[in-house]
């Protein structure tokens, strides 16, 4: 029995050796299969994007498109929704193993510069494999940052006040460009009276909107390095937006917080909603009223510190393919086909020839072409706040300190305290 | 995420014996102590089981939802009910079909389970029946490893994993499984030997056999309750486990259950929560067979374990 149970041991022992040998094996394969260079000389690149199922489906579909014209360059997706999507993007940019091109958004531009994450185009414009004419709009200019081109516009959005058309008209109001802010509540206290709904589903805690309100007042929310407001400027804001919750202009937080994810505006909480204006194609589903865009409020009647935001693709620093990864840029915003199949899905396309090539005919994405038009016809359009490194961190908690203030969990002076603390950490980083 | 819960309605709806305590006092006077006693305890118990199980009726209420419908509202059943949230399924999400996550998931599942079984519970003999010198700082090495937070260890893994080529495999997914890093099972199984009575080993060892025969004949026959509850638990970890296969799973043809489930929703897009509910439904069974098959074992192994073997 004794050498019965050594003879185990023995076979045991030489079968793991045996399975790790394999295993061995097969990590010397995957390590040449997953490389991107074999020898015909065709190369595979990664390009990672957040979003979900439907924009999966036309990005496949554009990549079918590139990989007809460019039979050589052979491109592997990988998608989540955003906040994963940075999770595994940070994961693996620390690892040292980027996806070689990813959607990208302006607030992150500054940050993973820093870190060294981003690969400068610019080289790859020189070379002519990534063309920047032709861009709507001051568009081509967006994703660089010191002189260095990190991003390529793919759409653009802007802030719009996103209204309930039906409540708009019950409560006898309108709102047109160069309205003012007093203009502004005037119209949210008589839709309140009206139609007994809150005006507005809380604008205190966008920090995009409070940008704009900044910028019409010579200010801006951030400056290359850090804050460009003071805390007496967000206390006088925050203390309106209590003044505001208390009586009935603003939605009761309480309630907005309890119907998430559904919006405050489809769940008929309020009349209106500050978010980018690409936010109507999902009310529109979600909710069962008919929405439509109404001009950002000004200070003087005329200046909305209104600018485009966009998404862009970036290509990462350690893409062992520059060359096709510009390739693959160039085809995205270029190519009139793409735009016909993506539509308005990552905004209004961003250059010329895909604008023309794609007409929207439901009537959601035909209002926000007329939006952005009437932006471009208003001559609102100004130069974008800079994005420090951080300035993502700073947006979430700008969003969750408001929500607590109006809540009664802080007193407004608490709020603003808490902010400047939380954001002077984040923007150090 | 989604499968915890199932012990607990059928713990919290038994009715304890009430009914038959005091025969001796006069009938009438009874029926007066005990009806409106069991009445209560009973009213009581259902008013828990509607409570914890109102969340459960509602996501299955909600797959027979138009999307629109879900979020935001608290009604049970759907006034208008659809099918087309499960017929939807059949079409696949982002052109992958559903059954390519469903495969992804089980073979991870059940690779997982394989691994632990074998890897643990040879460890946990080697902790528990074999003195060698070390045994006590090893163990507590090992005891120690519970206390990393799994974000230290991730960078450093990923790292690990990529540079031997492993990314976008399921081997790192599956390797630590078969070296006996679950230090959580280990520790379960090494507690259950060491309370098995020393004089079986030492007969079988007096009969003649060798650790591995001791180990495969005497040990793991009797440690089939703590086997059983190891593979339970790891065969719900790894088909709930989200943030291993994010970050290392590249293509959308190797992604399991529960990040096919995150591809319906994202912020910026028409969410599809009625696809998101039906699936999560559907994800649901495999773990709740898997629970059902096994836990008769769990508790026929408490019954009879000891010295029976």
């Amino acid at each position: 029995m004794q050498q019965g149970g050594n003879v185990e041991r023995r076979t045991i022992l030489k079968a793991a050796g045996a399975s790790l040998a394999v295993a061995g094996l097969g990590a010397t394969a995957t390590a040449c299969g997953g490389g991107s260079g074999s020898g015909d000389g065709t190369v595979t690149i990664r390009y990672s994007w957040w979003g979900a199922d439907d924009r999966a489906e036309r990005i496949n579909k554009t990549i079918a498109l590139f990989e007809k014209k460019y039979p050589k360059i052979k491109v592997k997706t990988d998608f989540q929704p955003y906040l994963d999507f940075w999770k595994k993007f940070n994961t693996q940019a620390s690892g040292g193993n980027p996806p070689d091109v990813f959607q990208n958004a302006i607030g992150f531009l500054r940050k993973y510069d820093a870190k060294n994450v981003l690969l400068d185009l610019s080289e790859q414009v020189k070379a002519g494999h990534l063309s920047m004419d032709g861009f709507r709009a001051g568009l081509d200019k967006f994703g660089e940052i010191d002189g260095k081109l990190l991003g390529v516009p793919v759409g653009s959005n802007s802030m719009a006040l996103v209204i309930d058309k039906p409540v708009y008209t019950r409560a006898g109001v309108t709102a047109e460009q160069g309205w003012t802010w007093d203009d502004f509540h005037a119209a949210m206290a008589r839709i309140r009276d009206r139609t007994g709904r809150a005006g507005d589903s809380g604008m205190y805690g966008v920090m995009y909107l409070y940008d704009l309100y900044l910028r019409q007042n010579g200010k801006a929310f951030f400056t290359e390095t850090g804050l460009g407001f003071t805390e007496a400027d967000l206390t006088e804001w925050w203390t309106r937006a209590e003044k505001g919750v208390k009586s009935g202009v603003y939605a009761d937080p309480r309630k907005v917080a309890q119907i998430k994810p559904k919006s405050a505006l489809s769940a008929e909480l309020a009349g209106s909603e500050f978010t980018w204006d690409n936010f109507t194609v999902r009310y529109t589903s979600e909710g069962k009223s008919e929405y439509g865009l109404a001009p950002i409020p000004t200070t003087d009647g005329k200046k909305t510190g209104q600018y485009l935001g966009s998404l862009m693709l970036s290509a990462s620093k350690r893409t062992r393919h520059p060359e096709e990864v510009a390739q693959f840029i160039h085809f995205m915003v270029h190519d009139p086909e793409v735009a016909k199949i993506m539509g308005y899905d990552r905004g209004v396309p961003a250059t010329q020839a895909q604008y023309d090539a794609y007409q929207p005919t439901d009537p959601v994405n035909k209002a926000i072409a007329a939006y952005e038009e009437s932006l471009v016809k208003a001559g609102v359009l100004e130069p974008i706040t800079p994005h420090p490194g951080g300035a993502d961190i700073c947006e979430s908690a700008f969003l969750r300190i408001a929500e607590e203030m109006a809540m009664g969990k802080r007193s407004v002076d608490e709020a603003v305290k808490q902010f400047f603390t939380e954001s002077k950490t984040a923007l150090a980083g | 995420m989604s499968s915890p819960g199932l012990p607990t309605p059928a713990g919290q709806g038994a009715p304890p014996p009430a009914t038959g305590g005091p025969a001796r006092s006069a009938r009438s006077s009874a029926l007066r102590r005990t009806l409106p006693g069991s009445l209560a305890w009973h009213l009581g118990s259902l008013a828990i089981l509607a409570v914890i199980l109102y969340p459960v009726v509602w996501v299955i209420g909600g797959s027979f939802k138009r999307s629109e419908d879900i979020v935001g509202s608290l009604d049970l059943l759907p006034s208008d009910p659809i099918t087309s949230n499960y017929t939807r399924l059949t079409e696949g999400i982002a052109d992958v079909p559903i059954s390519t996550f469903f495969t992804n998931s089980l073979l991870l599942a059940v690779g997982s389970v394989a691994g632990i079984l074998l890897s643990c519970s040879l460890t946990a003999y080697a902790f528990a029946k074999i003195r060698f010198a070390g045994r006590n700082l090893l163990f507590t090495l090992m005891i120690g490893t519970l206390l990393l937070p799994y974000h230290v260890l991730l960078i450093p893994q990923y790292v690990l994993f990529r540079n031997m080529g492993m990314i976008n495999t399921y081997t790192p997914l599956l390797l630590g499984k078969y070296l006996a890093t679950e230090a959580f099972f280990v520790f379960l199984m090494v507690q259950f030997m060491r309370n098995l009575p020393k004089e079986l080993d030492e007969a079988a060892r007096l009969d003649g056999c060798g650790h591995f025969r001791i180990y495969w004949s005497i040990v793991l026959p009797l440690s089939r309750p703590a086997l059983i509850t190891s593979a339970i638990f790891t065969f719900i970890n790894s088909w709930n486990d989200f943030m291993g296969p994010l970050i290392y799973l590249n293509e959308p043809e190797k992604y399991t259950v529960s990040l096919g489930l995150k591809m319906f929703v994202d912020q910026e897009a028409v969410a599809d929560y009625g696809g998101m509910i039906a699936m999560s439904l559907v994800a649901l069974l495999p773990v709740l067979a898997f629970f059902l098959a096994f836990q008769r074992y769990l508790i026929d192994g408490m019954a009879t374990s000891g010295l029976k073997g």
